[in-house]
């Protein structure tokens, strides 16, 4: 019996380190990969970044001689540089190639029959798309709740940093929602468990607008039902002691 | 100086027939006419008739009447000026179009109207043009009759930095109408060259910068008892994003000028102590400014930390600790702000839109903070313009040093 467990064991262990091993030269080949064109980008930037600068590349955009480039490459660009801008974008190239190339690697290091490769590839192209939904979602959820904030302050709400939190939320929300779904886990869970976050928080924002807005809104109606009583022609009107002028509007133009 | 080729466009009357050497007039002062109303356009060339007296003057009208003879010493010439999307000031698609016509009619002086709605001032039109043509000035603007609480954008913003950066002591920089020189027409020509042709003719163009950047003289004339045209649109937060991201990009594209370039002369002491506070009660609408600010200090800590070193958030903590009726933000504080929010748009610190939201509730404190300095008095509003104006020519080292290392002032 004892002898048993322990072939049991040792055959498990075996076939363990097997499956490291044969994982081993996949990862060393996927990060010889990156390390080699991160290094080959960094360079290539460098030198660019160098040769641009001698060629004096920001100014002769910034002249005349290319009409129309200008304005949208210095805005998108950081600094409004656009040597720094080439020089970026080549150095990140080179290292999406470099990932590219190392899971090709990595694929290639496999048998064509292996059930790890068969079931490892695809789901590492599933987390690098919800990796990428998961960066944009916050990005966008970090502009939208900034916008909301600054537009709320302006408009003197004073539930300006609830609103843009509730924004913010939303957002993240449906992100997290959208990763788990492209990363295929949780299945009917994770829809029912957003449609009732996504709810509860349009909800909550919906009657903190509304319960915030209230004097508003009734001093609207308020404002609308109320027509000006005229006097009576037989009426003598009250007496009223002399009004100051109005002060003058400001102009802020 | 040469005359300078400019890029066809839709909006340069390039389409039109150019008028041959033989049928040029000697007309010396060239006028550009707004869009005008066919109602109103014979009392307007009457006033400019009224104006150059015995005088040949061309004038540029985008739909000239068809009784032209009715005014013989006026020659009127088609011309298409682009008014703007911004409207009430002249824009890079007038300067573009007047300039174009300056070159090709050889003009000494050029004077652009802008302003459809007032009436023509005769005595003023004439006191441009001379400035011009006698005193060899390259750019003349008219100085309009401000009320303690008009322009406050101009006398918080514009002028105090046009004044700290650029040398001019210029109260309107941003013109509604204005007297130019060939030599600057055809500068302008030049600089509206590339965003004319970028389709970008409703942008709006600083002209005292730009004749200050290529040592050209600036002065301003009083337009006695003009007050300056209102904005058509009467969205406060979209215009001063507009007006604001158009002068800072302009400052940001003039760096290395105003980096060298010195200041005025100093002002006699006397000017630079604060004029006493009113002793009013804050009014409702300077409540509401000062209720704006402090929410956007309960609430955008975070981006201000983006933008201001720690020493002004600490003075605006304490701003804003400050009741209605004692608010008062120092000049030298609003000339800080103002330098680190150019400084943040030079570095896209943040999301610029951000920027300018950002920045408006200050903006707001300073206006609520100068009303109750001024007090509807047109003699203190005078000084506290003065006082500010001084305050961001004395912080430009502050500006300068920051533009240089911004690393080292980081928060």
């Amino acid at each position: 019996m004892g002898q048993q467990i322990e072939s049991a064991l040792r055959q498990s262990i075996h076939r363990i380190v097997l499956v490291l091993v044969s994982f081993l030269p996949g990862i060393l080949a996927f990060l010889l990969a990156l390390i080699v064109f991160t290094l080959i980008g960094w360079a290539l930037s460098a030198l660019l970044r160098r040769l641009l600068t001698a060629v004096r590349f920001d100014e002769r955009l910034a002249s005349r001689e290319f009409p129309g480039a200008p304005a949208v490459i210095a805005d998108w660009s950081p600094s409004s540089s656009p040597t720094l801008l080439a020089a970026r974008v080549t150095f990140w190239v080179c290292v999406l190639a470099g990932i590219a190339i190392g899971i090709s690697a990595f694929d290639a290091s496999y048998a064509a029959d292996s059930r790890y490769s068969v079931f490892l590839l695809p789901y590492v192209a599933h987390l690098t798309g919800a990796i990428l939904i998961l960066v944009a979602g916050t990005l966008l959820a970090r502009f939208l709740a900034r916008t909301v904030l600054i537009g709320a302050v302006n408009a003197q709400l004073h539930y300006a940093r609830f609103l843009s939190l509730g924004v913010k939320w939303l957002v993240l929300v449906l992100t997290a929602a959208m990763a788990l779904d492209h990363l295929q886990i949780g299945g009917a869970i994770v829809e029912l468990a957003f449609g009732i976050l996504f709810g509860g928080i349009v909800l909550t924002l919906a009657l903190a607008i509304g319960l915030g807005s209230r004097d508003l809104v009734s001093r609207s109606i308020e404002k609308t039902m109320e027509k000006p009583t005229t006097p009576r022609p037989t009426e003598v009107p009250p007496l009223t002691e002399t009004e100051p002028p109005p002060r003058p509007r400001l102009r802020h133009f | 100086m040469s005359s300078t080729a400019i890029t066809a466009d839709a909006t340069l009357p390039d389409a039109q027939p150019s008028p041959t050497s033989a049928s040029r007039s000697v007309a010396e002062v060239l006028v550009c006419l707004p869009a005008i109303a066919a109602d109103a356009l014979p009392t307007v060339l009457e006033a400019i008739a009224s104006a150059f007296p015995g005088e040949a003057v061309l004038v540029a009208s985008s739909d000239p009447p068809a009784n032209a003879s009715d005014w013989p010493s006026l020659e009127l010439i088609p011309y298409s000026n682009a008014r703007t999307g911004v409207g009430w000031v002249l824009a890079v698609g007038d300067y573009a179009a007047a300039a174009h016509l300056a070159v090709e009619r050889d003009a000494r002086a050029v004077i652009l109207l802008g302003d459809d709605t007032a009436p023509i001032d005769a005595p003023l039109l004439r006191s441009l043009a001379d400035s011009v043509r006698t005193k060899n000035i390259d750019l003349v603007l008219p100085r309009f009759t401000l009320g303690p609480n008009d322009a406050l954008v101009n006398s918080g913003l514009l002028y105090p930095l046009s004044r700290a950066l650029f040398g001019a002591d210029i109260h309107f920089p941003l013109p509604i109408d204005a007297a130019l020189s060939t030599r600057l027409a055809q500068r302008l020509a030049t600089s509206t060259q590339r965003l004319m042709a970028l389709n970008q003719g409703s942008s709006l163009l600083w002209p005292v910068s730009e004749a200050a950047a290529a040592g050209l003289s600036v002065r301003e004339i009083p337009a006695a008892d003009i007050a300056p045209p209102a904005p058509p649109q009467d969205d406060f937060n979209a215009l001063f994003a507009t007006v604001a991201v158009s002068l800072f990009a302009d400052i940001d594209a003039k760096a290395s000028f105003w980096q060298r370039a010195r200041g005025l002369p100093k002002r006699p002491s006397g000017q630079a102590s604060p004029p006493p506070i009113a002793a009013i009660e804050a009014s409702s609408e300077i409540h509401s400014m000062i209720e704006t600010f402090h929410l956007a200090q309960d609430n955008l800590q975070e981006v201000w930390s983006l933008v201001l070193p720690p020493q002004s958030r600490l003075a605006l903590k304490k701003l804003s600790e400050l009741s209605p009726d004692a608010f008062v933000m120092e000049p030298d504080l609003w000339a800080r702000i103002v330098y680190d929010f150019t400084l943040a748009f030079h570095l896209r610190t943040l999301n610029r839109n951000h920027l300018l939201g950002a920045m408006t509730p200050l903006y707001l404190a300073w206006v609520a903070s100068h009303l109750r300095t001024v007090s509807d008095d047109p003699g203190r509003a005078a000084r506290a313009v003065e006082i500010t104006a001084s305050a961001f020519e004395t912080e430009k080292s502050y500006i300068v040093s920051r533009w240089r290392w911004p690393d080292r002032f980081n928060p």
